[in-house]
């Protein structure tokens, strides 16, 4: 998730990842953890999203949540932050949606499993009867406000970010701006079907829990989707447990969420526990936006009832709470990936040789101990990160083995296999001796500031002249690193979390050739090799969990070949709560607290 | 011919000067010295001012031999970075024996750092005022000597600048001009924009002082006599007029040294100014606010070099204005 | 003098509206982010980017976005709203603006008072131990970085991560209306760390302007003539007042557009770090409209420092 309010000092989230949430495709045992025990997953004895119990919570009881850091978009149709995910999936119902333990497609607003048919091009979900929206619209949900929450999503007043990333193969949708979208069928009030030009079905399915197919009444919407921005979001109704606080109008900005200051969830007076698997322990969640990290982190751990939501705690807390809260310190795995983008394209890293060079040369431990140290980070050696689907056949924790993956096999750096290859690229003092300078362009605000200096200063060891600059998250990629033109040839504070647990989510866009575009480009490195670009083809179509973790292992690992981008963090979120707090995180959003789980003692 | 330092002005904002001219012959039984005269004789006996012009002096050396300074210390270079001395936490280490000052959270020296910050102020303070001075004596000398519409024009110039507020504007072009530099490249990231700043929002300072200074003196007889002599304006402005302002110009820019040294810090401080891995101390209390309550070592060192060469100008800075103005109370 | 406030008014604006353009071009043709990338989110097609620039109108020719946005701003009264959040701005700035006014207000009467009273005994009791005591610290205020200086106070007074732990710590303002103790008690430490360097500087003027004036010629003939040494106090602190006058309102002038510094430090959510945010962020309409309203604030403390001049010396007026 990126976090964009860097005031400087503040110890502000790093989280250069992307993106958020996911739900995804599982692993075949659907027991309480459908994702095992493994050394990637173990979190130095703290609990953990698949350790904390899902039962057996107290009634009652109001929440307070620390969040230093504003929502970005509440909309379900817009939402794509993990901090966001904390109350959008408490107050919304996807038609599927994950267990805080698991990464197994739930049934939520769907009755059943998705059926995929038809060579993978229809996909049909049926949906439960008797679910109603939050006062005031109130009435049943059909199908039809399925189909008009995915719909609207291209519609430029909403422009949700994903929709053409996952749901392009819908028939209709490519040219779709906001009106029905002729590959979405719904033959009767509680079924929908969704007919694809592509056999992508299983992709289409998994992409099935993703907010934006959170039902949206349209006669009430739509007037708000006219705007330009929508501003549906600040008068938005709910199909979850929880709703955010509103007047008789309907009116929720002022009340329920007052930007920049708080937001408050009350109970769904119109949900009906038995139709959800969320037990929904808490009666209201009061959430106070704003103050620093460190100071918002010793008001949790020294607090009770309270508990601090947002994407990464600050460095001095999580060191607090393991020396001396232990019990409130929650440790989530799989909460992304940190990688060195490096231009494919342009400058002297359009040289394979020069990228293994800088690969090998970085020290990823350093970069992992200015980020908090090895309780919150794993050394990268591939590109899936633990919990992804593939993780483990990629190589797991050491990642591919092999004498040509000798420049990944040291963590703490080896300036002498970096030599190697920058003598392999044809600079024979194993420094670079060219004339171009290189332009790094950074984020500011810790621990992102420091690993970019630490690039900066390996930059400097190879040889290189560096003209390095930091800049606000945002601008940092808005402006610069997701512009090809600006020809930045290394972005060293990108990162990545899946939208969902399927491999196709980390490795799609941010390393095919076909993705490049000229704004908003995500393929920093822009990496485009025809071999890989047919290799991420086929792997899309591929069907079955094992067959898809195969397909992108194997991917993964020819990037890795490549050394397209240089991961060196995969991270492990931690977070905090108070003492009287049994807080259950969820470890598909980071291990954030789910409010729907989350009880008092 | 006699001439004297300036009147008693009601300036405002400013600070006004008393008629310094020298007492006639052999009232006090010595030859009589011109005003700049006795403004050097006064300062040299003002014990405070050279403290602080001998302290500035050093921090002038100990910033142009700064590798030198630290390599005597043993200490290991500014941007050298050394992880290991955090904890496992990723925590810095504080102060030992090898570094005095601690270290920050990617181990590099504090004290090594700080020492090379005071590169970046007194880079900031003296060229970056330095220009800004030269500018605002132009401007402020044009208005003054041609009054009329040039001094309305140039006058309201100054009102809309000294309405903006400099903070504000620091952080926009600091922001702007991160990556590639402003003006087609001509003014860099970091230094260059902190510089750049200072010297659009600053010169009015001095221009409104010297303007006011300048209309009460082209009346003097002096003036009119070299005009008889037929002189040029620009040979009355520059070689008649500046050379009695020179006292006053130094000291309101040595006032504005300590202030633009601030500006540079607080804007470095915002993440605006000057970039790592260059040392500066604004920033440095940046990087340290996010664990300044376990790391104070970082935080206190830098803002003490800070406080100490900031009250070492203003220090010489009064006591040049008590020099150039003995009658004021002191 | 009707006349001449009416005049000051009129230039007052017109400056008000040449800061405006200036903001506006500043911005804009600065190389910041295009604002409409930053809202598209990820991966946005090239066409919505499109339709949001024209939805946001930064397509249109500079000059007639800047006369749009004065025809909004002197008819509605409407500055546009935020990229972001899409709150009207001017409703984002009513809503900081107490913020800050209850900051520069307390600071300002903390500086005012103490500094004038330290000033003026400073003044009448020269070169005594007080006297240069009082102008030591003086000194030694006005040259500490406010910033750092509310990191030291913090980390001797926080109550929770202070050595004595007597006042809130950074983060803890509150409303006015909703704890007044909390309120007040959360300000003390900003109050003190804004008013420091300002009151030092105050106290040397006025100690400046006093001694000089209780050196005039008409003060020792007040004082021969038998007044009493109040009333003769009175009268130079009258004299001197005028330098720290004009000072003071711009000080406050300055300081209401938001004092960034001391905001950042302390967590207060006032203007300043809203501003602060709105330029990083390339968040146009809220960066045109907190400098304005900056701007605006020095413009209206210069036109009253100004008038009141004029009242008090009419010789100003015909200037």
């Amino acid at each position: 998730m990126r976090s964009y309010r860097s005031l400087v000092a503040v110890a502000s989230a790093a989280a250069l990842a992307l993106a958020l949430a996911a739900c995804g495709s599982s692993s075949p045992s659907a027991s309480s953890s459908s994702l095992g025990t493994s050394a990637a997953l173990s979190t130095g004895g703290y609990k953990s999203p698949l350790t904390e119990p899902l039962t057996g919570g107290k009634r009652g009881g109001t929440l307070n949540v620390l969040q230093e850091i504003d929502f970005e978009h509440l909309d379900p149709g817009i939402a794509y932050f993990s901090v966001d995910y904390a109350v959008v999936f408490a107050t919304q119902r996807p038609l599927y949606s994950q267990k805080p333990n698991s990464n197994e497609e739930t049934p939520d607003m769907a009755e059943g499993p998705p059926q995929i048919s038809d060579g993978a091009k229809t996909v049909t979900v049926h949906i439960k009867h008797g679910i109603r929206f939050s006062p005031p619209v109130d009435r049943e949900v059909t199908s039809a406000d399925v189909a008009y929450a995915i719909e609207r999503g291209a519609n430029p007043n909403v422009a949700t970010p994903y929709i053409q990333v996952y749901f392009k193969a819908i028939e209709g949708m490519p040219t779709a701006t906001g009106g029905p979208i002729k590959g979405i069928e719904t033959p009767n009030r509680y079924e929908i079907v969704f007919h694809l030009s592509e056999p992508k079905g299983q992709l289409v399915a998994d992409a099935l829990l993703l907010p934006l197919t959170a039902a949206v009444p349209k006669e009430y919407a739509e007037k708000f989707d006219k705007n330009k921005p929508s501003n549906y979001a600040n008068f938005q109704v709910a199909t979850g447990p929880y709703m955010l606080k509103n007047d008789a109008r309907g009116k929720v900005l002022g009340i329920g969420y007052v930007p920049g200051k708080s937001a408050t969830l009350v109970r769904n007076p119109n949900w009906n526990p038995s139709s959800d698997y969320r037990p929904a322990y808490l009666n209201e969640i009061d959430v106070k936006i704003g103050g620093t990290s460190t100071v918002l982190g010793r008001q949790v751990l020294e607090g009770t009832n309270i508990v601090q939501n947002e994407s990464a705690v600050a460095p001095p807390v999580v060191q607090l709470a393991a020396e001396k809260y232990k019990s409130q310190l929650e440790i989530s795995p799989g909460a992304g990936s940190h990688y060195i983008a490096v231009n494919n394209k342009v400058g002297p890293f359009d040289n394979i040789d020069v990228r293994k060079a800088l690969w090998a040369a970085l020290d990823r431990t350093a970069m992992n101990k200015a980020r908090g140290g090895e309780l919150v980070t794993n050394v990268a050696t591939h590109f899936l990160y633990p919990t992804i689907n593939g993780f483990e056949q990629s190589g797991g924790l050491k990642g591919p083995q092999g004498p040509q993956f000798d420049f990944n096999a040291y963590p703490e750096g080896n300036m002498r296999v970096a030599e190697k290859y920058m003598k392999l690229a044809g600079y024979p003092d194993g420094r670079y001796s060219g004339h171009e300078t290189l332009t790094v362009v950074g984020s500011s605000g810790s621990p992102a500031e420091q690993d970019a200096e630490i690039v900066e200063q390996t930059l400097k060891n190879l040889g290189f002249t560096v003209k390095f600059t930091l800049v606000e998250a945002s601008t940092m990629y808005a402006k610069y690193c997701n512009v090809p033109k600006e020809e930045i040839t290394v972005c060293p504070s990108v990162g990545w979390a899946a939208d969902f647990a399927d491999p196709q989510t980390v490795l799609n866009i941010a390393f095919n050739g076909t993705a490049i575009v000229p704004t908003g480009n995500t393929n920093w490195g822009q990496t485009d090799v025809p071999k890989i670009n047919a290799a991420l083809a086929a792997a899309e179509n591929v069907v079955g969990r094992e067959a898809r973790a195969q397909a992108w292992a194997k991917i993964d690992q020819e990037l890795v070949e490549d050394a397209a981008a240089i991961p060196f963090d995969w991270d492990k979120q931690a977070n905090i709560e108070g003492s009287d707090v049994d807080g259950v995180g969820d470890i598909w959003n980071v291990g954030e607290w789910d409010y729907s789980y989350t009880s008092l003692k | 011919m006699s001439t004297s330092v300036g009147e008693l002005l009601p300036s405002r904002g400013g600070l006004e000067f008393l008629d310094g001219a020298p007492p006639p012959d052999g009232v006090l039984g010595e030859r009589a010295r011109s005003p700049l005269q006795l403004f050097w004789r006064r300062l040299r006996r003002d014990r405070v001012a050279l403290v602080s012009l001998a302290f500035i002096v050093l921090l002038i050396v100990v910033a142009i031999a700064a590798p030198l300074v630290v390599s005597i210390l043993g200490l290991p270079g500014p941007d050298v970075q050394n992880l290991n001395l955090t904890n496992s936490f990723g925590s810095p280490l504080g102060p030992s024996w090898a570094h005095p000052f601690g270290v920050d959270q990617l181990g590099e020296d504090v004290m090594s750092r700080v020492i090379y910050g005071a590169r970046v102020s007194l880079e900031v303070g003296i060229i970056g005022t330095g220009i800004s001075t030269v500018i605002g004596v132009a401007v402020g000398m044009y208005a003054g000597f041609y009054r009329g519409w040039v001094d309305a024009l140039l006058s309201r110039f100054m009102d809309v600048v000294l309405s903006f507020p400099i903070l504000l504007l620091g952080i926009g072009l600091g922001a702007a001009c991160s990556v590639r530099g402003c003006v087609k490249g001509l003014v860099q990231p970091g230094l260059g924009t902190i510089i750049f700043i200072i010297c659009i929002a600053t010169w009015p300072y001095i221009a409104r002082i010297v303007r006011g200074l300048v209309l009460s003196m082209r009346e003097r007889e002096f003036v009119e006599a070299s005009r008889a002599l037929g002189a040029s304006d620009v040979r009355i402005m520059f070689r008649e007029i500046l050379p009695n302002l020179t006292a006053p110009i130094v000291v309101y820019a040595s006032l504005l040294i300590p202030t633009n040294i601030l500006l540079e810090a607080g804007l470095s401080f915002l993440g605006v100014g000057i970039r790592p891995p260059t040392p500066s101390w604004g920033a440095m209390i940046a990087q340290a606010a996010p664990i300044f309550n376990t790391a104070w070592w970082f935080m206190v060192f830098p803002g003490l070099a800070l406080l100490l060469t900031v009250l070492a100008f203003n220090l010489l800075g009064d006591g040049l204005q008590d020099a150039l103005n003995p009658r004021s109370a002191r | 003098m009707i006349r001449y406030i009416i005049r000051r008014l009129l230039t007052g604006v017109l400056l008000l509206v040449i800061v405006c353009a200036l903001t506006f071009v500043f911005f804009r043709i600065l190389p910041t982010g295009n604002p409409a990338l930053l809202r598209a989110g990820r991966d946005p097609h090239p066409n919505l980017v499109k339709e949001i620039e024209r939805v946001l109108g930064l397509n249109k020719p500079l000059i007639i976005q800047f006369w749009d946005y004065l025809k909004e701003f002197f008819f509605h009264f409407n500055l546009g709203y935020s990229y972001y959040s899409q709150e009207s701005v001017r409703s984002l700035i009513a809503e900081r603006l107490p913020v800050t006014l209850s900051l520069t207000i307390g600071a300002a009467v903390l500086w005012i008072v103490g500094g004038l009273s330290v000033g003026i005994v400073s003044a009448l009791r020269r070169h005594s131990l007080v006297d240069r005591l009082s102008m030591g610290t003086a000194l030694l205020l006005l040259s500490v970085p406010e910033f750092w200086l509310g990191f030291v106070f913090l980390l001797l007074f926080a109550n929770d991560i202070g050595k004595l732990k007597i006042l809130p710590g950074a983060g803890s303002y509150v409303g006015l209306t909703y704890d007044p103790w909390k309120w007040f008690t959360s300000l003390i430490m900003p109050w003190i760390v804004l008013a420091a360097g300002s009151a030092a500087v105050y106290a040397r003027l006025i100690r400046s302007s006093l001694a000089e004036t209780m050196g005039e010629d008409y003060i020792r003939t007040a004082r021969a003539k038998g007044l009493r040494e109040r009333a003769i106090i009175r009268q130079g602190v009258r004299s001197a007042i005028n330098p720290v006058f004009t000072l003071f309102g711009l000080e406050v002038g300055v300081l209401l557009g938001g004092a960034v510094l001391v905001e950042t430090v302390f967590n207060i959510p006032g203007i300043g770090v809203e501003n602060y945010k709105a330029i990083v962020s390339s968040d146009f309409p809220v960066v045109q409209g907190t400098v304005l309203l900056a701007a605006a604030f020095i413009i209206a403390a210069n036109i009253v420092v100004d008038i009141a001049y004029a009242y008090l010396d009419p010789r100003v007026r015909y200037r």
